[in-house]
């Protein structure tokens, strides 16, 4: 997406944008400065060898800039020209505007300088690269709960959770022991230790409604238990789009079969029931039958009437 | 080729430092690595030129005497050069830094981790740890985002195949106006030029690659466009009647614009922006909701549970 330079057109980019970060951080180390610019050691030195050669014209020591970087330490002087930073692009402006409207969602209603102030930021970076103000990110994340899962996993402490499980539509208060997060498909989710189901268990943040940080006992038995996982026909009858991201499948006719595995048979009695006479699951039998015994019950409700 | 970057590294500090405007012949005769015939020196200057734009550096050309109309000069401005946010504290230099962090590993990354080196070139140490907000990670907008982006700013035309509700893929063109994700997706909201009404899009549901071109010439951008509502239409005069056990059905709940209690179930009263999806909602939750209202909703539901027992009994 970004647009990509020819490599002496990224390098110019790169040698012209060492400058400035050199001057402001005088001293830094060799290691350190190819880690910020993200290459390796050898073409650092390389840069700043090719940058030692440029300078104003007349190319004398006296104009020439003054770098220094053998000891493993740079730092440059006589580079005035460039030594402030370059105008930011457009994608780059883009990048920051949206980061910052993320960033608001983020920020709690009480701290009004600092909303107004990304409020400033933003408007002044639009007007830097000539953005309208259509641009907007929001987290559906509860900034408590993203702060308390923050704190622990900082802490290595434990969380207590209220969670909502969608296959089981229910809300459970769970003890957890976080571990990390994860982002899998659209979503993030807080790879965990769950002492209430001892098992690892993956929460997705969206759905943690309420997080407070506690105490808990750290010992994690080694091998997590085994879960039983069901294998699933599913026959499409319909192909529709919401078939396809539900059991995300890309290519759907009539009459196609796939298999899915979950652990939990309650996702795929729900997600057939909600596919409707679109789908038909053609086994395990068992879940089967009891899609049609759930669909019967109902069914017998709504022609009462 | 470290000729190369070495002479467009000195071009541009010889037209940075200078006040005037330079005239090709005294930037061939100062500044170090044009070499060859005139003519071969023109090419390199040319080249050099378009190089440095596509980089976002800008050469101003001008005249050297405004009163004679002699030899072009060219220079840049420092203040065009130079990334002028104004004067600029710690603390945003904090916001900043944690707005392009949260882009890590998605669509932008690289450049806001370039845009990040530029902020802390500026000198002003950040603090990121005064601020008391934890960073949520942008998703992933796949490779079309920055093209989005710039025909926003253009009112450029976008052409997409948009995969439908049916799998069908339809040709749209649309003019964009603005771009917002929410729930980890990408949407994208534009004038379909077809219909000439707002439309909003799930960036991910687009087929293929976006063509961009020039928009209609008299295109103005809707007035008082919020992205945020593009997904909350309350327009709508059609409402659900829906039975929901106590303790169950959250996500029905969650859509609710009002809840009354009838002992062991609930009944919500729920906007009905799409039959189809809110059909397959309550299917979801199976016995735990029953639709009293409207008619044409209960009609849905009892053909799809007709046709569920006949699939699996």
């Amino acid at each position: 997406m970004v647009k990509k330079f020819s490599a002496p057109l990224e390098r110019t980019a790169r040698l012209l944008d060492l400058v400035p970060y050199i001057s402001s951080h005088q001293g830094i180390s060799l290691a350190e400065l190819a880690k910020v610019f993200n290459v390796d050691q050898g073409q650092m030195t390389s840069d700043l060898t090719t940058l030692w050669m440029c300078g104003l014209p007349g190319y004398t020591p006296l104009e020439l800039m003054d770098l220094n970087f053998e000891s493993g330490f740079v730092t440059i002087h006589n580079a005035e020209t460039l030594s402030k930073p370059r105008s930011i692009t457009f994608d780059e402006g883009v990048a920051l505007v949206l980061g910052l409207d993320l960033l608001r969602s983020a920020i709690s209603p009480e701290r009004g300088d600092l909303l107004e102030r990304i409020d400033l930021l933003s408007q002044r970076l639009a007007g830097l690269i000539n953005l309208p103000s259509a641009l907007s990110a929001t987290s559906v994340v509860n900034q408590d709960v993203s702060g308390a899962i923050t704190a622990a996993l900082k802490s290595r402490m434990g969380l207590e959770i209220s969670y909502h499980s969608l296959y089981r539509d229910e809300l459970s208060t769970r003890s957890i022991f976080p571990i990390e997060i994860v982002k899998t498909d659209s979503h993030l989710y807080l790879s965990s230790y769950c002492h209430t189901a001892s098992d690892f268990r993956q929460f997705r943040i969206d759905r943690i409604q309420t997080a407070t940080v506690q105490a808990v006992q750290q010992e994690i038995p080694k091998s997590p238990i085994q879960q039983s996982s069901h294998t699933c026909t599913v026959k499409v009858l319909t192909p529709t789009r919401e078939i396809a991201e539900r059991f995300k499948q890309s290519e759907l006719h009539v009459n196609t079969e796939f298999n899915c595995e979950t652990y939990s048979t309650q996702w795929i009695e729900r997600s057939i029931m909600a596919s409707g006479r679109a789908v038909c699951l053609q086994s395990p039998p068992d879940i089967r039958k009891s899609i049609a015994v759930m669909a019967q019950t109902m069914l017998d409700r709504y022609k009462v009437r | 080729m470290s000729r190369k970057i070495e002479r467009l590294i000195n071009l541009t500090i010889a037209l940075l430092a200078t006040k005037r405007y330079l005239t090709k012949t005294e930037i061939f005769n100062s500044v170090d690595g044009y070499e060859g015939t005139t003519e071969t020196k023109e090419r390199m200057f040319e080249r050099d030129k378009d190089d440095l734009r596509s980089l976002g550096i800008e050469i101003e050309v001008g005249s050297f005497d405004p009163l004679f109309n002699d030899e072009a000069g060219y220079k840049i401005k420092q203040e065009k050069y130079q990334f002028e946010l104004g004067d600029i504290s710690s603390t945003e230099v904090s916001l900043l830094s944690l707005a392009a962090e949260a882009w890590q590993e998605a669509s932008f990354g690289d450049v806001a981790q370039r845009a990040l080196v530029k902020l802390r070139s500026i000198g002003i140490p950040s603090d990121e740890l005064s601020i008391p907000a934890s960073v949520h990670k942008l998703n992933d907008g796949g490779q079309d985002l920055s093209l989005i982006t710039k025909a926003i700013a253009h009112n450029q035309l976008l052409a997409f195949n948009y995969l439908d509700s049916h799998l069908g893929i339809k040709m749209r063109s649309v003019v964009p106006i603005a771009l917002s994700t929410r729930n980890g997706f990408w949407y994208l909201s534009g004038v379909d030029q077809e219909i000439q009404e707002i439309r909003t899009f799930r960036v991910d549901r687009i087929s293929g690659a976006i063509g961009a071109s020039a928009g209609p010439k008299d295109f103005q951008t809707p007035a008082g466009f919020d992205p945020s509502t593009a997904f909350s239409e309350s327009s709508t005069h059609d409402f659900a009647l829906i039975d929901v056990r106590v303790g169950k059905a959250s996500s029905l709940r969650a859509l609710a614009i009002s809840t009354q209690s009838l002992g062991e179930w609930d009944q919500v009263k729920i906007p009905i922006l799409n039959l189809d999806s809110l059909c397959s909602l309550v299917l979801w939750h199976g016995p735990d909701a029953f639709v009293q209202e409207p008619a044409e909703l209960r009609d849905l539901l009892v053909e799809h549970l007709d046709a569920l027992v006949k699939n699996h009994g």
